[in-house]
């Protein structure tokens, strides 16, 4: 499957799903006009490559600023993940913000609660240009 | 025991995994099914725990936002109570300190007359006391009768003809210092009044060796604010004098005067001139190209104040570099009342 790009906009997040090489990243802000229909063909995509392919993962989070929908549409993406994760599948959340970014820490215990497969870390935020990749970590 | 938000939907599932237990002896065709029901639930469940966390936090977050913005907002408002007040100090000040520069302007100019009176009248004197101690020794002779007379008659014509000069500058002083201290009224004639303030500034004039020349019909005659119009020729003359010739070269400016009703004053000067940039904003108070150089920004902004208030009038900048700067008033010849109309003020 190939790979699944949408710009950063004021308003809605970059999305760079590079699915052959199994690396997803979201990063920017998150307060879409209407969250289902920006967020409904990321997690289609998702879902049918989660399905047809058995590359391991590797999801970089790196949200600024995210509404509550959005935060439903997170979830929504890490219950995937965590079922594909459950079928024996190498899955990684690196969810990434700044050290002093205490609210953003919360949400990242909250959101792991139920992540028992995937291997959830919080990191550092990349460069804060974005694009790109720490293929070390 | 701390008060539970979600204790209904935790004894629903209590209540399912004690129902999928008892089935499972009843109809365990149906147990798995149920499980995932409840699992479902229960992830559903979590996800709605978690959601009202988040957007409890993003409303928390929302409220300190808007906290600070209201701080802000009142540190912005405080700071702009302290600006206007400067700004008042500033206009008051800078009033004064041009009433220092009229009172120094006085006493220059009037130095030489009264120098020549002084002088002319000690050569009188003299003279007095020579004719005294001829008639003293009884020797006076008619030729030096007839010198003295000469000496006399020219003397006193020059101590007249100073005398009257001074007093002339003094009633002229007086009149541009009084009108420029009080916002007063009155009717006078333009071409006049603005000789009489560029008199007031010839000592800054002469020592860079520059020149007005004002060309106004004698007509003209203003129903208005002497005063506004002395402080404004006063900050164009200086302004040019500051901005203008800073390299030292003497310059010509011009004041010209057209029509009657409006009428139109053009000041110009021949120096170095706005940067295209910097012309849209010469008006606005603050703007100096001068800042650390004594330069406070309000010259211009003051006399855009005096044209549209008390004058009723408008005031337009042109400027090419290297070529120099004009400024175009426009008024009235009969300033408005106040109240008169919304531009007064
Ligand atoms: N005749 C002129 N020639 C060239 N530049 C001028 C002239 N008159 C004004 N300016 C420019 O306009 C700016 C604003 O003038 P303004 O009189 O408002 O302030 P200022 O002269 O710098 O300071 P202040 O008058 O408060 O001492 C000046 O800093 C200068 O750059
Ligand atoms: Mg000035």
């Amino acid at each position: 499957m190939d790979a699944l790009r949408i710009d950063a906009t004021r308003r809605t997040p970059l999305v760079d799903f590079d699915f052959p090489a199994g690396v997803l990243r979201l990063a920017g802000e998150s307060y879409p006009d209407d969250s289902a229909s920006f967020f409904g063909p990321v997690l289609t995509a998702l879902r049918e490559w989660l399905a047809a392919s058995d590359v391991p993962v590797r999801l970089d989070v790196e949200l600024v600023y995210f509404n509550s929908s959005s935060a439903k549409a997170l979830m929504n993406m890490f219950q995937a993940l965590e079922t594909a994760a459950a079928g024996g599948r190498p899955v990684r959340v690196i969810w990434r913000c700044d050290e002093d970014d205490d609210a953003m820490r919360e949400f990242a215990e909250d959101f792991s609660e139920d992540l028992d497969h995937v291997e959830f870390t919080v990191a550092e935020r990349l460069d804060a240009a974005g694009s790109g990749r720490d293929d070390a970590a | 025991m701390s008060f539970n938000l979600f204790a209904a939907e935790e004894q629903v599932i209590e209540h399912a995994d004690r129902l999928r237990e008892r089935l499972a002896d009843v109809a365990p065709e149906c147990c798995e099914d149920l499980g995932a029901l409840i699992d479902a639930f229960r992830r559903s469940y979590r996800d709605q725990r978690r959601l009202v966390r988040v957007s409890d936090r993003l409303q928390a977050q929302l409220a300190a936002a808007n906290e600070e913005l209201e701080r802000r907002r009142n540190e912005a408002e405080t700071a702009l109570v302290h600006l206007r007040e400067a700004q008042d100090i500033i206009v008051r000040s800078e009033r004064l300190a041009s009433l220092g520069a009229l009172v120094a302007g006085v006493a220059h100019e009037i130095n030489t007359p009264v120098g020549i009176a002084v002088s002319c009248a000690s050569h009188l004197a003299d003279a007095t006391q020579r004719l005294r101690d001829t008639v003293d020794r009884g020797a006076l002779g008619r030729s030096d009768f007839t010198r003295y007379l000469a000496t006399a008659t020219d003397t006193t014509a020059l101590i007249l003809a100073n005398c009257e000069r001074a007093a002339a500058l003094i009633h002229s002083f007086k009149q541009v210092a009084v009108d420029r201290a009080s916002s007063e009224r009155r009717v006078f004639k333009l071409g006049p009044y603005i000789r009489e303030v560029l008199l007031s500034l010839q000592p800054e004039l002469r020592q860079g060796n520059h020149t007005v020349t004002v060309d106004c019909p004698p007509e003209p005659e203003l129903d208005g604010f002497p005063g506004a119009v002395s402080q404004i020729l006063t900050n164009l003359v200086l302004n040019a004098l500051q901005h203008a010739y800073r390299d030292g070269r003497p310059g010509t400016m011009t004041i010209r005067v057209t029509g009657d009703d409006p009428v139109e004053l053009v000041f110009a000067d021949d120096g170095a001139g706005i940067a295209p940039d910097d012309l849209p904003h010469v008006f606005e108070p603050f703007f100096t190209t001068r800042r650390g150089e004594g330069g406070s920004g309000l010259g211009l902004h003051i006399v855009h104040n005096l044209v549209v208030g008390p004058l009723g009038g408008t005031i337009t900048a042109a400027s090419e570099p290297g070529r120099g700067t004009a400024f175009t008033l426009r008024f009235p010849a009969r300033a408005p009342m106040p109240h008169e109309d919304g531009a007064a003020g």
